[in-house]
């Protein structure tokens, strides 16, 4: 019980700590609003602009779980693909390495030049290129941890490709499965943002990296905070929500999602 | 029943890609009903052996033939650790074989329900394996082998883990079954009064490469229960087996 009390109330001090420092500073040292807003005028920005950048949220996040769902889905098919076929892997795995250490930002002009009248697309193609690796490399992995004692029991009692796939591989992956989607949860939002900083401001509905770079442009730092404050969030919402899905899915049976309890 | 050896390893050896030769001229032959325990120092080959018995590894050298035909399809194999799928209840752990054979639900609940009341886990059917001790754990192994029915019932040192009450107890119930249902059993471990205890016929290896060493009837009367352990003519056998082994390894 105490541990729970420290839990959200060491870091929620800290962060009190940090933005009265914050404010004092901006405070003190009389800087201008263009340099660094202190923490009360964007708190206030926040509240003033909320509905507009609301909308840019909407559009930013509405790429980042589409991006995030082809992850699963052809990460997740990609994986057990690799998991029938050794050869399989060998050979296309180096290019999965290859997309992913590829910098975003110098192949998405390419992707949305040739994607050019579908913005959305080629921003999702942008955002799924960044978020899809963790998933196809953990469930990779997973699918070929089954122990190898009920592997051999599997083979003992003659089931199929197929069973042996769906009661033993799958489940043995589901908590890498889950581990690389939390990752990629977070990884889609990046993606989503680069592309939109890199797909430049204009368009009809502007997701928040635009309307952070035209903060930017504008010198409306106060707005460029409250945006970065919003996107922070929808991190840490995305990220909390997949938690709490990883733990409805195995939280009965994995170790990682056990209470501890003596 | 057929008189002739429910499984018979001609002259079988295995060596490893690594080089390991783990196992040299094995003749074998298991008789129907039989409890035969296999005893060995580690790393003498005992797991491998019975792998290859399982038909789960191919020896590199001899044969093995099944008495049965078909009998390949009725073995139950224990593990040394419980081998559970985690993420399963224990009933669905103990409906695994049944249902990889394509058998109904509705149809073996009767059959898994008598299994698990056999190995003292009524009960706990819906409890998962991280909720059950070391002891049970290994109880829910030996049902998923035993709920089969399996003709041939082979165990790797299925109670090595465990500490003495826990072992003694699992020992009794084995043993109880066994004198009920008569399967034949192939038993690996590393104690001897754990052999001498269960089997009719023991089989000691030699250190690697594995050999047979000895082979020898325990002449002990069954049915046997828990009170055997303090008889004199156990103490002897296990006496005898043990002088028999010092002197062999020296
Ligand atoms: N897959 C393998 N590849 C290479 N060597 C192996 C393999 N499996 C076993 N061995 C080797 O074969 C020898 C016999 O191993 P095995 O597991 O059969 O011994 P064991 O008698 O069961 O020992 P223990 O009582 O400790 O379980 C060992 O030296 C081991 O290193
Ligand atoms: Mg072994």
């Amino acid at each position: 019980m105490n541990d729970r009390i420290a839990r959200i109330a060491a870091p929620l001090a800290v962060g009190v700590l940090f933005l009265i420092g914050w404010e004092t500073l901006v405070r003190l040292e009389r800087l201008p609003p263009y340099v660094l807003p202190g923490p009360l005028l964007v708190a206030e920005t926040l509240w003033r602009d909320g509905p507009s950048l609301l909308g840019s949220l909407l559009v930013t996040l509405r790429i980042t779980l589409a991006a995030l769902a082809a992850a699963i889905l052809v990460g997740g098919a990609l994986a057990i693909l690799f998991a029938q076929s050794r050869l399989l892997e060998i050979s296309l795995f180096p290019y999965a390495v290859i997309l992913q250490v590829t910098p975003i930002v110098a192949i998405a002009p390419l992707i949305i030049i040739w994607l050019r009248d579908q913005v959305f697309l080629s921003l999702l193609v942008c955002a799924w290129i960044v978020a899809f690796f963790p998933i196809v490399a953990n469930t990779t992995l997973g699918l070929n941890s089954a122990d190898r004692n009920l592997v051999d029991l599997f083979r003992l009692y003659g089931a199929s490709r197929w069973q042996t796939l769906r009661h033993l591989r799958l489940p043995s992956a589901l908590p890498y499965f889950l581990a690389g989607v939390r990752i990629s949860g977070g990884l889609a939002l990046i993606g989503a943002v680069v592309a939109e900083f890199v797909a430049g401001t204009g368009g009809a509905d502007t997701g928040l990296a635009s309307r952070i770079l035209e903060a930017g442009y504008r010198l409306q730092m106060a707005r460029l905070f409250a945006a970065l404050l919003l996107l922070a969030a929808t991190g840490i919402a995305i990220f909390a929500a997949l938690s709490f899905i990883a733990r409805l899915l195995i939280g009965h049976w994995h170790e990682s999602a056990l209470p501890r309890e003596e | 029943m057929s008189e002739g050896p429910i499984v018979a390893l001609e002259r079988v050896g295995k060596r490893f890609s690594t080089g390991v030769e783990a196992l040299a001229g094995i003749d074998l032959a298991v008789a129907p009903g039989s409890f035969l325990s296999l005893l060995g120092p580690s790393g003498c080959g005992k797991s491998t052996l019975l792998r290859i018995i399982a038909g789960l590894a191919p020896p590199s050298a001899g044969s093995v033939r099944y008495g049965e035909s078909g009998l390949a399809r009725h073995l139950g194999f224990v593990f040394q650790e419980p081998t559970l799928m985690p993420w399963a209840s224990v009933w669905e752990n103990v409906y695994l074989p049944l249902r990889l054979a394509g058998e109904r639900r509705e149809r073996v609940a009767p059959r898994i329900a008598e299994t698990l009341a056999a190995l003292g886990l009524a009960g706990f059917e819906r409890a998962y394996p991280r909720q059950l001790s070391g002891g049970m754990r290994m109880r829910v192994s030996i049902a998923r082998a035993l709920v089969t029915e399996p003709r041939l019932l082979l165990l790797d040192e299925p109670f090595a883990a465990l500490d003495e009450f826990t072992r003694f107890r699992l020992n009794e119930d084995l043993l109880r079954l066994w004198q009920r249902h008569h399967w034949t059993v192939v038993f690996v471990t590393h104690s001897i009064f754990e052999s001498v205890f269960l089997s009719s016929r023991i089989v000691v290896l030699t250190p690697r490469p594995g050999r047979i060493l000895a082979d020898l009837p325990v002449e002990l009367p069954y049915p046997r229960d828990g009170a055997l352990r303090t008889t004199p003519a156990y103490v002897e056998q296990c006496r005898r087996l043990s002088a028999l082994l010092s002197e062999a390894m020296a």
